[in-house]
């Protein structure tokens, strides 16, 4: 394969603003994927990802068009997966930045547009959605300009919905993107930038050949765990896997090497040929690290050994999923898990729930923080119950991010005021244009986890978008503060916060347990409590009425169900002591509101 | 109604063993002049022109039933719907084919206002002898808020006529934990029952399955409980028999068409949306109701405040002792039932047993 004919590209785009629609389109308008095949979304193909409208795992389609090869690497759109996106960006030479014309430019539209250039990406600006009444293309040119320096004559004009401006995108990948580097000849480096586990074939990684070549049968070698592989099958994707003989220098596609778990082949890594080694492995893989903590446990303990292989299955699939064992006094056998934001932690939790059934509680999410303790140990903790006790402590601290928050400016009074409220730092504000504005801070990295984006949509009626960066660690004045049910600390509901909003946080979280917990046959006092010292009381008062009155004939059936349905909805959840707690209350943290 | 059976004079024709006895037969008159929103019932609104039609293919389902079941029967209950819109005639024509045993309990469901003194008493003469009127309420605002087209007056006239009538066994139907009800307002409704004087008394909390806005309306579960409590006092004052979760009679006026229910016996029934129970299985016109018998049994009979004798309970040791560790259930020389605690919180207790 002549290199030259070769074009790897990527589609980059702030959440929404059209990039699984655009690429339906080019696969519609090459004849990548038959019309009557079309469905929408169709590299979307896991099914949360068709529900939440959103992609998660990065996928990849070879397009044939006028004697060239596109290779097209479909791309997540949302913060937490902007390591998904940097791993396709490494197989690639250019990427189209998409922008909603209705919506203007984005947090993620920025992140993504630096993300490109900073891995040397030719970047093809796609003004898309000109469809909509209220696009403004003039407007939205002027945001590109003054936020990224793009000119307003280089972008092209789209309406993915309506197949408007799909050939002047495929003509502009030609033109502009440069054909891959790399060269047959020399000795292979292929790079890994996203894998799938099958159950019968086992690992299918998906390589982008930068030197040499890889066919069938030939012996590899992954070059940072030495793991010597024979490749069983290469192929591309179209976007069905369709085997071939080889992949040559500039080719994107598969390979199939036996490989058990994705940790064999870890996304990243570079595959050489086993006798004919690369000297050096390719560079720019950034690992990723789980930012975000919580607990997960089987409500059943009997499940523990499902969710353990359930969770092991999604690792396979997902390099930035951690796991491991951990107990809970409140909850019994769990694992504590490792997440790259929340909305990661909420997918997989659902994945768990749904593809494998097991039956879920999730305590609330932290970060890692650090602990300097007076003998001049430091640790880092990623569950509140490692907190040693004060007199140990020199000093604790937390991680901070660098936030920004777009916005029409309108909204900059109601987003400064939540800001502050979550120990926000304002850095700065600047105007996109006469009526968008982002703003600058500096926050802890805890405050955003904690329903801040909720709140942020809620303020600004859905306008705002935001995006973060990690500046480090910064000392802060951190309490663990417990939760009491019935007299009992329950483990699984302790928390670190800061000791300025102890007080506050303590009240609002007894009082929507209060909401959350079931009336039971006797009275439950629920206090949160720093050290010995409550700070919160409220109580679940006991119940003092639950039958069913009407009951003939006619209703044995009906009634047996609604009972049923009762039963199993307190099956659901989990008994702490004397005390049966919905899964929610665990994470009621998440829903105290401002 | 108290009943001294004499089954010794009856003449019963020999069965064979094939076709079971069923001593009980509930008809399903699927007829209302208007639908309220919280009823669970099949029933349809301004269908009335079909009652003719409807009575006939009733008539033949009875006879149909027949010809393969031994029906003897000792009650038969009308039930809705609104069955008080049926005709004399019909209920005649209904009757006709029954085979019923001396003295048996014929009961009719009547809302207010929907059946004068003459319909009444054209009734009463035709066989029936109990009716359950559909009162609910005695708080005009309350019955407006429930989506009933009656009134507080229409009550008080339709009773009056059916002891006029000659009707010496009425219940009456009413309701509580209304949208909006205080515990003064309900005990305003307790009064004005026991004023009536009837023989038979259901009170049945408001179900807000269907209509999910009641949910924000309605009392607090402690209002809700001092209601029940208090009904339940006071009906116990004025000497009526509390001998089902929801039902209070004078002493044997019990429903005894209903009790066979809660002791999960064999019956019939007929019409559209009627469930039949015989010799361990279940039905209704969409076909067989999924049935667990041994279990059932326990659901149905703890509902009875004599609670069921405890033969019944084998398999359910483990439960049982667990219920009557919570001082939900307690054990008679005889019989398991309900403790008071139980009666308030009777769905832990049938939980166990579904």
């Amino acid at each position: 394969m002549d290199p030259k004919k070769i074009r790897n590209f990527c589609i980059v785009a702030h959440i929404d603003h059209g990039k699984s629609t655009l690429a339906d389109r080019l696969l519609e308008t090459t004849g990548t994927i038959d019309k009557r095949k079309m469905k929408d979304q169709v590299l979307d193909s896991m099914e949360l990802e068709r529900e939440r409208g959103i992609s998660i795992k990065a996928k990849a389609v070879r397009i044939d068009y006028n004697g060239y090869i596109l290779n097209l690497i479909d791309t997540p759109g949302h913060v937490d997966f902007n390591y998904e996106v940097s791993r396709a960006m490494a197989a690639c030479e250019g990427a189209l930045l998409i922008v909603d014309a209705s919506q203007g430019v984005e947090a993620q539209t920025i992140a993504n547009a630096y993300l490109a250039i900073h891995n040397n990406l030719t970047i093809i600006p796609v003004l898309n959605k000109i469809d909509l009444p209220n696009s403004d293309i003039e407007k939205t040119k002027l945001e590109l300009e003054n936020a990224l320096g793009i000119k307003g004559d280089e972008c092209i004009i789209c309406s993915a919905k309506e197949g408007i401006g799909a050939k002047e995108v495929l003509d502009a990948i030609i033109k502009k993107i440069p054909p891959p580097k790399g060269s047959s000849k020399k000795k292979l480096q292929a790079l890994i930038f996203d894998s799938h586990y099958d159950t019968y074939r086992g690992v299918y990684s998906y390589i982008r050949i930068m030197n040499g070549k890889i066919r069938k049968d030939q012996k590899i070698m992954i070059m940072s765990t030495e793991g010597k592989f024979e490749a069983q099958q290469v192929g591309i994707f179209k976007p069905d896997f369709i085997e071939t003989k080889e992949l040559s220098a500039g080719e994107v596609g598969y390979l199939i090497a036996g490989a058990k778990e994705v940790s064999d082949a870890p996304v990243g890594d570079t595959i050489t040929d086993a006798k004919n080694k690369a000297k050096e492995a390719l560079s720019g893989y950034k690992e990723a690290k789980p930012m975000v903590f919580c607990g997960f446990y089987p409500v059943d303990g009997e499940d523990f050994e499902v969710l353990h292989e359930a969770l092991e299955k999604l690792a396979l699939n997902d390099a930035a999923l951690f796991f491991e064992k951990e107990t809970s006094g409140a909850l019994g056998f769990g694992f504590r898990c490792g997440f790259l934001g929340l909305l990661h932690m909420e997918i997989i939790q659902e994945r768990l729930e749904r593809e494998f059934n097991v039956n879920l509680v999730a305590t609330s999410p932290n970060v890692i923080y650090k602990v300097n303790k007076l003998n001049k140990e430091s640790f880092f903790l990623d569950n509140p119950n490692q907190l040693p006790p004060p007199g140990e402590i020199e000093s604790t601290e937390e991680p901070y991010v660098k936030i920004s928050i777009f916005s029409p400016s309108e909204y900059v009074g109601p987003i400064m005021e939540i800001v502050q409220d979550k120990r926000g730092e304002f850095k700065n504000m600047e105007y996109l244009d006469p009526t968008r504005v982002v703003l600058t801070y500096e926050m802890p990295l805890q405050e955003i986890i904690i329903e801040f984006h909720d709140l942020l949509k809620s303020v600004t009626r859905g306008y705002a978008s935001m995006d973060y960066e990690h500046l480090g660690y910064r000392v802060g004045d951190l309490v663990k503060m417990d939760l009491l049910l019935n007299q009992e600390p329950v483990d699984a509901l302790s928390l670190i916060v800061p000791r300025e909003k102890a007080y506050y946080i303590g009240k609002r979280l007894a009082e929507k347990l209060k909401k959350l917990i079931p009336r039971h046959q006797f009275e439950i006092p629920v206090q949160a409590a720093i050290g010995a010292k409550v700070i919160a009381r409220e109580t679940v008062r006991a119940i003092r009425k639950d039958v069913l009155a009407k009951c003939y004939g006619g209703d044995v059936s009906r009634k047996q169900k609604l009972l049923k349905k009762q039963k199993a909805g307190k099956k659901r959840m989990k008994r702490v002591g004397s005390v049966d707690v919905p899964q929610e209350a665990f994470m009621a943290v998440l829903r105290i509101g401002k | 109604m108290s009943k001294e059976k004499n089954n010794n004079s009856l003449p019963l024709p020999p069965t064979p063993s094939s076709s079971p006895q069923i001593p009980h037969l509930y008809i399903h008159i699927p007829f209302c002049k208007n639908k309220c929103p919280y009823c669970n019932f099949i029933s349809f609104d301004n269908k009335e022109i079909l009652l003719d039609q409807y009575v006939d293919s009733l008539v033949n389902e009875i006879k149909l039933q027949l010809t393969t079941n031994n029906l003897q029967l000792t009650t038969i209950y009308f039930g809705g719907g609104t069955p008080s819109l049926l005709e004399p005639k019909h209920i005649k024509s209904i009757l006709a084919p029954c085979n019923l045993t001396l003295d048996p309990e014929i009961s009719l469901e009547t809302n207010p206002a929907t059946a004068n003194y003459e319909k009444l008493k054209a009734f009463r003469k035709l066989g029936v002898n109990r009716l359950s009127i559909g009162a609910q309420s005695f708080s005009n605002r309350h019955l407006k808020t429930l989506g009933r087209i009656h009134s507080a007056e229409d009550i008080y006239k339709t009773f009056e006529d059916a002891r006029k009538a000659g009707f010496d066994n009425i219940g009456i139907d009413i309701m509580y934990s209304l949208p909006n009800q205080t515990l003064e307002e309900f005990k305003k409704d307790v009064e004005a029952v026991l004023k009536l004087d009837p023989e038979h008394i259901s009170l049945y909390d408001l179900e807000t399955e269907r209509v999910p806005s009641y949910e924000l309306l309605v009392p607090d579960n402690d209002t809700e409980a001092n209601m029940f409590e208090y009904a339940i006092e006071s009906f116990a004052k004025a000497g009526y028999k509390h001998y089902e979760i929801s039902n209070f009679a004078k002493p044997g006026r019990e429903c005894q068409h209903n009790i066979a229910y809660w002791l999960n016996k064999n019956y019939l029934g007929v019409g559209t949306g009627a469930h039949s129970h015989v010799d361990g299985k279940r039905w209704d016109n969409n076909g067989p109701v999924e049935c667990d018998e041994k279990r059932e049994t326990i659901f149905m009979g703890l509902r009875l405040l004599d609670g069921i004798s405890k033969d019944k309970f084998k398999g359910f040791e483990k439960e049982v002792s667990e219920l009557k560790g919570q001082g939900l259930l307690e054990e008679t020389e005889t019989n398991i039932r309900l403790t008071k605690k139980g009666l308030f919180l009777a769905n832990l207790v049938f939980e166990k047993f579904v």
